[in-house]
């Protein structure tokens, strides 16, 4: 399926298009786009404009994404916070990696094109997910 | 001879908007957000900040809650006509900078003659606090460094009685 979001892409989008690969459509393939209007109407539009798979009451599209696909994993939700402070920043959450994590998808931002920051952001996501998922096995912070 | 270059015009972002006076909770989060990123309100219902991809994504998505809240929104991309105005606009907001970082300096400062112990979780507040400010620091003002320099010397002074 074609996914269509708005172009410059930073945490948000970055962290969307890897659960979109990795849990919901794995040929998934992303245009890019300025204005909602350019969005082409074959593809499935996220964290842009007005659509389901965007920001709502406050929360992030990442957060959308759980919900519309009703995705319970609880690594996904400690994820989600950590997306939400990175692009929000408003406290809701307590997500100290958040400043972090925003700093090196903005610096990727500056140095690589959507495409190859999708590709690169991807395996630090993996990264997270699998850190999150050791520490709710082991119960305490993994090593 | 030196060809006097003017700087170059600045780009704002100006959002137009009205919320309904109740609810009352998507008022206060969009006033809370408005704070976070440092705008300067213009008038009743019309604030500014600088044109950048950050800030105007942010501004999007406040027009979509505040439209999602029955309110009305709309965001446009403009320059000021007069630089004098824009001269104005942007020290009300080093200003406005400004006086919180001097909070953060007087803050520094009292718990730094306070007893030996209770610093280092005031000195991480402190660095939050500043990380906040300068996340919304468009026109850094002198008080900047100073506040980075209090929050500095409260760090070394916290690290004394540790050691």
């Amino acid at each position: 399926m074609r996914w269509a979001t708005r172009a410059h892409c930073h945490v948000d989008r970055a962290a969307c298009a890897w659960l979109i690969r990795r849990f919901i459509d794995q040929e998934a393939q992303f245009v890019f786009v300025d204005d909602p209007d350019e969005i082409p109407d074959d593809a499935n539009p996220f964290d842009i404009g007005d659509v389901e798979l965007s920001h709502h009451k406050g929360e992030c599209s990442f957060e959308a994404f759980l919900r519309r696909y009703e995705l319970a994993d609880p690594v996904l939700w400690d994820i989600a916070q950590i997306v939400h402070e990175a692009d929000l920043a408003d406290e809701r959450f307590d997500a100290p990696e958040a400043p972090g994590l925003d700093v090196l998808l903005r610096g990727l931002s500056m140095t690589h094109a959507d495409e190859d920051l999708l590709a690169l952001a991807s395996p630090l996501f993996d990264g997270l997910y699998e850190y999150g998922k050791r520490a709710i096995l082991l119960g305490r912070e993994p090593s | 001879m030196v060809t006097e270059s003017k700087p170059p015009r600045a780009q704002w972002l100006l959002l137009a908007y009205r919320i309904p006076r109740e609810p009352s909770t998507p008022r206060i989060a969009a006033w809370r957000k408005l704070r976070r990123l440092g705008a300067a309100q213009l008038l009743d219902g019309l604030v500014t900040l600088p044109l950048d991809s950050r800030n105007r994504e942010q501004f999007e998505w406040l027009a979509g809650e505040i439209l999602e809240a029955n309110g009305e929104a709309t965001l446009w991309v403009g320059e000021l006509a007069s630089r004098a105005r824009e001269r104005e606009l942007t020290a009300r907001m080093a200003a406005a900078v400004a006086s919180e970082y001097e909070a953060v300096i007087a803050e520094a400062e009292r718990v730094r003659g306070q007893p030996p112990g209770s610093g280092r979780r005031s000195l991480a507040r402190l660095r939050r606090e500043l990380r906040r400010i300068r996340a919304r620091d468009y026109f850094p003002p002198p008080d900047r460094e100073r506040a980075q320099q209090a929050i500095d010397a409260l760090a070394e002074a916290v690290e004394e009685v540790t050691r």
